[in-house]
């Protein structure tokens, strides 16, 4: 028996995944590259943690100091104590990978359940949650961050952890604004009518059905945040301190080698700071213009 | 009526806190109503008259915070079930000459009483379908998973397995063409038509004893309509169904009740058997006597008029007015009543067999 779809073209209010096909030539290509940087990161982090490494991150090349890419024996070049650039660099993506995910996780956490207590809850919690997110919004980002850091101990942990806090606001008022129209639509009174309980339909029918794609979105954009803010802060060396790698102070330390003219030292980390941030960042474009973006068209 | 009716209001009052107006609203107002098994009650109304929000405080959709609600709304199933059993004790309300002045209410409470009054209820034996069918389906799963969920949490068929069978079992009771095809529909892959029709069968698959039909045919073109009453009309006959089903369009009313309940105001102007209603309108409640005037009728066409419409403005439910709540808009009432009319509210009264309305015309 042949199996029937709907033409995709004739898709015109909602989407899925299954809108690959009928999505435009530019997203494609956006979502395709993402995925790209995503699993290149995914593996490299992966090697590091294995020790499955070309060369000895910490091992120094004294005859090929500040050499530049394609040397022998190293691909893209040594710095200026003749350290392997691309062993260094995926070390380096262990300084973000996991604190950027706790970072995303709590954004997605507490902002879920900030989102649900405001939209679904309404009443004086919806007051509540508003005041908060907006005092929370009202803060200068860094410098919470510093302070946090002088109070506490610098660790890029809970620099991630304040990422978080901070980002949870921005998810939350999406979740609400999606309930609210869910509402307006009477999708959920008739959900209730139909006698499923309120933790069912909140998690199920809301958060699962109707909220994963702008979750997913917000965690590429989380994770393109938290690449940024770490290498920013270990460039201004309160992240990740030498002689532990990351993208952030490989630049930093690379820098002072730029005006005798080996400007490679800090282009190679900072090359790879751009196309992952740039991928993690169209990662989530293309997939919100295929999610979100179909009602327009 | 002998048995005892399948569910009973009395009493039934829901007023709404509006903060912008510092004022309660009188949705509903003292309605007394009763469904017997296997009949169907039509509610109409204008908008605003609470014929919708009567039905959705017995099913505790009511989510206005503000909102209270008082009376009793007996479900008799096995064993008889007030569904607004216990509300009193959370909220109190403060009466000065008929008049609410104030209200307290312990929220939480509240809402944690009405999921246990409705628990194994709402939508297990009284299911519920809404107008705008598209707008109440959840637009990411399909409707065969929809139905499936319902049919899980209501009845015996627990495996996912038996769940498909007997969904396509009621996609199938509901006429939608190759139901093996469907099943696997998105809601914005139907039509407004097969949508509502999917949305009955979701309602079926609970098995329900009762149903409610909430401007079912509303936003539908108007062959589709036609398609969704006969629809219902099949249900009467074919499971027995006991439904109320509440509209605006008398004609929609007309095709499937078996009694009518009119309502104006958040009160019930005149209930009775839909036959006699609907063919002796003029010894029945001026309204209702002016909403079926005021229906397009080929003999209204031929006659070449304007249609007569039902002057005056709906009544303005915060500053309920004394008297009749018709009576600015009565163009029967004559000097004999005119005093009375103004002074006090009739009450509704037993004028023929089965038939009750509320007018001094009737109450010498």
């Amino acid at each position: 028996m042949s199996r029937y779809h709907q033409p995709h073209d004739t898709v015109s209010e909602y989407s899925d995944i299954r809108s690959w096909r009928s999505a435009s030539l530019i997203d494609r290509v956006y979502v395709g590259y993402g995925l790209v940087v995503v699993v290149l990161v995914v593996l490299s982090y992966l090697l590091g943690m294995l020790g499955w490494l070309p060369s000895d991150p910490d091992g120094m090349d004294l005859a090929n100091m500040l050499a530049g890419p394609l040397t022998e024996g190293h691909i893209l070049g040594t710095d200026y104590l003749g350290r392997d650039l691309q062993t260094r660099l995926i070390i380096g993506i262990q300084a973000y990978f996991l604190p950027g995910l706790l970072s995303i996780v709590i954004a997605l956490a507490l902002g879920a359940a900030l989102g649900v207590l405001s939209g679904y809850r309404g009443g004086r919690s919806e007051i509540a949650v508003t005041y908060v997110t907006n005092l929370v919004d009202a803060l200068p980002r860094l410098v919470l961050m510093l302070l946090v850091i002088a109070a506490f101990k610098p660790g890029i942990y809970t620099i991630m952890v304040v990422l978080g806090l901070t980002s949870a606001p921005t998810v939350a008022m999406l979740v609400k604004g999606k309930i609210q129209m869910l509402r307006q639509r009477n999708f959920i009174e008739s959900a209730v009518a139909l006698g499923i309980s309120p933790a069912r339909i909140i998690l199920k029918h809301i958060l699962w059905y109707n909220c994963r794609a702008l979750l997913l979105i917000q965690a590429t954009l989380g994770m393109a945040e938290a690449v940024l803010l770490e290498t920013s802060l270990s460039y201004l060396g309160f992240g990740v301190q030498e002689p532990t790698p990351s993208w952030g102070n490989m630049v930093q330390a690379g820098a002072n080698y730029l005006l005798q003219g080996n400007f490679w030292v800090s282009t190679a980390p900072a090359l790879a700071i751009l196309f992952t941030v740039l991928g993690f960042h169209l990662l989530g474009d293309g997939l919100n213009n295929m999610f979100e973006g179909k009602r327009q068209r | 009526m002998s048995a005892t009716p399948l569910l009973r209001i009395e009493d039934l009052r829901t007023y709404f806190y509006s903060r912008a107006k510092q004022a309660f609203i009188r949705s509903v107002d003292g309605v007394d109503l009763d469904v017997a098994r296997g009949e169907t009650l039509g509610i109409v109304g204008e908008s605003g008259s609470g014929k919708s929000v009567t039905m959705h405080s017995a099913l505790g959709l009511i989510t206005a915070t503000p909102g209270v609600i008082s009376g009793r709304v007996v479900f008799h199933d096995e064993t008889p079930r007030d569904l607004l059993a216990g509300l009193d004790t959370s909220a109190r309300l403060e009466r000065r000459d008929d008049r609410i002045m104030a209200v307290e209410k312990d929220n939480r409470a509240w809402q944690k009483q009405v999921e246990r009054n409705l628990d194994g209820i709402r939508g297990g034996k009284i299911a519920m379908i809404f107008q705008n069918p598209k707008a109440a389906m959840n637009p990411y799963e399909t409707i065969g998973a929809q139905i499936s969920e319902a049919v899980r949490l209501h009845t015996a068929n627990k495996s996912p397995a038996e769940a498909r069978e007997r969904a396509l079992h009621w996609l199938d009771a509901v006429r939608i063409d190759s139901p093996r095809l469907r099943y696997d529909n998105y809601p914005y892959g139907l039509s407004g038509g097969m949508c509502q029709r999917a949305m009955v069968a979701m309602a079926l698959a609970a098995e329900p004893r009762m149903l409610i039909a909430d401007e079912p045919t509303t936003g539908l073109d108007a062959t589709i309509q036609a398609r969704i009453v006969e629809l219902l009309e099949e249900l009467k006959t074919r499971f027995g169904m006991t439904m109320v089903l509440i509209s605006h369009d008398i004609g929609v009313i007309a095709r499937l009740s078996d009694r009518i309940a009119v309502m104006y105001g958040g009160r019930v102007l005149e209930s009775g058997p839909a036959a006699m209603l609907l063919e002796q309108s003029e010894q029945g409640h001026p309204y209702t006597h002016a909403l079926l005037a005021s229906m397009p009728r080929t003999q209204n066409v031929k006659a070449g008029g304007r249609l007569p419409a039902i002057e005056g403005e709906v009544l303005d439910t915060i500053n309920v007015p004394r008297g009749c709540r018709f009576r600015e808009r009565c163009q029967r009432m004559h000097d004999g009543i005119r005093a009375r009319c103004a002074e006090q509210e009739p009450e509704l009264v037993e004028v023929t067999p089965g038939r009750r309305v509320r007018c001094w015309l009737y109450q010498a």
